[in-house]
């Protein structure tokens, strides 16, 4: 019946638009990029183009200000994924305590930081937060006793100040998938782990975090992957700076490509980012095959 | 203590953390809103904003006129509704037409859209740009829509597949037992049980386009500029003693959509960020 019903239903029709639509857009721009990353050739200048082989992705591997973006996008987006993972799993799991009431109204709230435009995300945390003698962070500190550092435009703390306001942003994200799997846990097992003496954090580890395996792991993808390409945020709040301490990959690229108006060198370092994350997305696939018949 | 005391204490913390975390995920925007509302925000304390005690309207109608608000509003809306209707009319065919593929070819397809789920988004701006030059799309909302689209199609794909998989295949095979067409059994069987992955899809596909800011900074051009370009520009002016207040004012009413979104629609919003999680 299976099979019938896949040659029934005509499934390449309703497939094709969207099929020629992605070709169209996402799949030939990326050959272009592609193609570029092979060339030397520059904004504004498209009729001079000279063909060099692999010499960018060489240069490139050369370049101490990629090896750094490298580096600093590494840190960006472990710190992002580690951050929202951990607290997004403490909130989802308080969240759904059975005693806790207006469950739909709390998640409402916890959404703000997600929807919230990311360029805004970024004014807001870089004029009132992170502001050395006004901001919130160092009032904070200030009433306990510390003196902040000058967060944004400090070398040591620009990364460590643009990845937190990234993860605050991220977090509502590994809630409330963390939360809706929380649901789908059975009373019995909380239950059980009660009766057996366990407390909220025993129950935590050793009963729920084993039964959402899956979710974890696609929080962790969809965590990892947006911080890997994180732009706006990141620009409207330090630019990259102060000195190339914040300049993650995507930053690098547009430096090159905008500012340099080197589109060879731009493409070069974007499709190496696309390579990265197709790498990624496969790895993804082959965990949460394995994971899948692990489980059943 | 006793077991009751033991359990409300638990209660107590599980609230207090609660708090703790709405506390962090609020203050920001609060802020934002506040400082919007006063006089003077500069070189006070956003805490000390909070007390409303210039309270003002000024900022809104500064930032109205000398941002050149409604300019790049009508961007920023004509390209956000045009992409949710062409991201409905073209991803949630698609969707159902990758579940009903065979196994092998849909999960071959499956992997494509993921991982062009996955792409960041500057590998795709820096083409489009030498594209749209050659095409004379340069600078126009049609190309700046296009961009968007190249984001939105996979997104909305994969998150439609996940409404689609839960149809019920005993309704889709009874269908077809009483002799119901190809485009009937997606038109009237399939359709409305995702309906609510519609919503989802509209919703996060607006939030998205009216966020957007990375595509609209390559190939916006002067004529396409979204809200998003609009702040930015208008920030630049922050060095040379722009008002905070009224850059507070002008981000307030950007984001003013997506959280009436949030608060009015999270449901759909969670729905459609779930939809996706688990399955293969």
């Amino acid at each position: 019946m299976h099979n019938s019903l896949n040659r029934y239903t005509r499934g390449w029709y309703f497939v094709l638009p969207g099929l020629i639509a992605m070709l169209l857009i996402v799949v030939f721009p990326l050959a272009i990029a592609f193609r570029f990353s092979l060339h030397d050739v520059f904004l504004y200048d498209f009729g001079n183009q000279w063909f060099v082989g692999l010499e960018n992705y060489a240069y490139a591997l050369s370049d101490p200000l990629f090896i750094n973006s490298v580096r600093v996008t590494a840190l960006f987006t472990l710190a992002n994924t580690l951050g929202c993972l951990v607290v997004g799993m403490l909130v989802a799991f308080l969240l759904s305590g059975k005693r806790i009431r207006f469950k739909a109204g709390w998640m409402a709230l916890f959404l703000m930081p997600f929807v919230m435009t990311p360029v805004i995300v970024g004014i807001t945390w870089r004029l009132f937060m992170w502001e050395p003698d006004f901001g919130v962070i160092n009032q904070v500190l200030g009433f306990f006793g510390v003196s902040g550092p000058y967060w944004l435009t400090d070398r040591s703390t620009a990364l460590f100040a643009t990845a937190l306001t990234n993860a605050w942003h991220l977090t509502p994200m590994a809630i409330l998938v963390f939360y809706a799997a929380l649901t789908t846990i059975p009373d019995e097992l909380y239950e059980a782990a009660r009766v057996d003496g366990a407390g909220p954090f025993q129950t935590l580890w050793h009963v729920v975090l084993p039964m959402i395996r899956a979710h974890i792991l696609f929080v962790s993808i969809i965590i990892m992957t947006s911080a890997f390409r994180e732009f706006d945020m990141v620009f409207t709040m330090t630019g990259g700076g102060p000195g190339r301490s914040t300049t993650v990959l995507s930053i690098l690229a547009y430096n090159r490509g905008i500012a340099n108006q080197d589109m060879g060198m731009a493409n070069t370092i974007a499709f190496t980012m696309f390579m990265i994350m197709a790498v990624v997305a496969w790895l993804y696939i082959k965990v949460y095959k394995v994971n899948k018949e692990a489980s059943q | 203590m006793n077991d009751r005391q033991k359990s409300r204490l638990l209660l107590g913390g599980q609230y207090a953390g609660l708090s703790l975390w709405l506390v962090v995920a609020l203050l920001p925007p609060v802020v934002l809103l506040a400082a919007a509302f006063n006089e003077t925000a500069m070189f006070r304390s956003p805490l000390a904003l909070l007390t409303m005690q210039d309270f003002t309207l000024n900022n809104f109608a500064v930032a109205f006129s000398a941002g050149d608000f409604w300019f790049f509003f009508r961007n920023s809306l004509f390209i956000s509704v045009a992409a949710v209707i062409i991201s409905v009319v073209v991803c949630v065919p698609m969707a159902y037409g990758l579940t009903k593929l065979r196994p092998k070819v849909r999960s071959s397809l499956s992997f494509a859209v993921l991982a062009m789920r996955f792409l960041p988004h500057v590998v795709l701006a820096l083409p489009l740009f030498l594209i749209f030059v050659n095409l004379g799309l340069s600078g126009s909302r049609i190309g700046l829509l296009l961009a968007h689209l190249s984001i939105h199609i996979p997104f909305a794909t994969w998150m439609m597949v996940g409404f689609f998989e839960n149809v019920p295949k005993e309704m889709e095979e009874a269908a077809i037992v009483d002799g119901c067409s190809p485009w009937r059994l997606f038109w009237s069987i399939s359709l409305p049980v995702v309906r609510p992955g519609l919503n989802a899809l509209a919703i996060l596909v607006f939030i998205m386009s009216w966020n957007e800011y990375l595509f609209a900074l390559f190939l916006a051009g002067s004529d396409a500029q979204p809200l998003t370009v609009g702040i930015t520009r208008f920030m630049g002016g922050v060095e040379a003693g722009a008002q905070y207040g009224v850059i507070a004012a002008y981000a307030s009413l950007i984001v003013l959509p997506v959280i009436i979104f949030a608060l009015l629609a999270n449901r759909y919003i969670v729905s459609g960020m779930t939809a996706g999680a688990v399955k293969g």
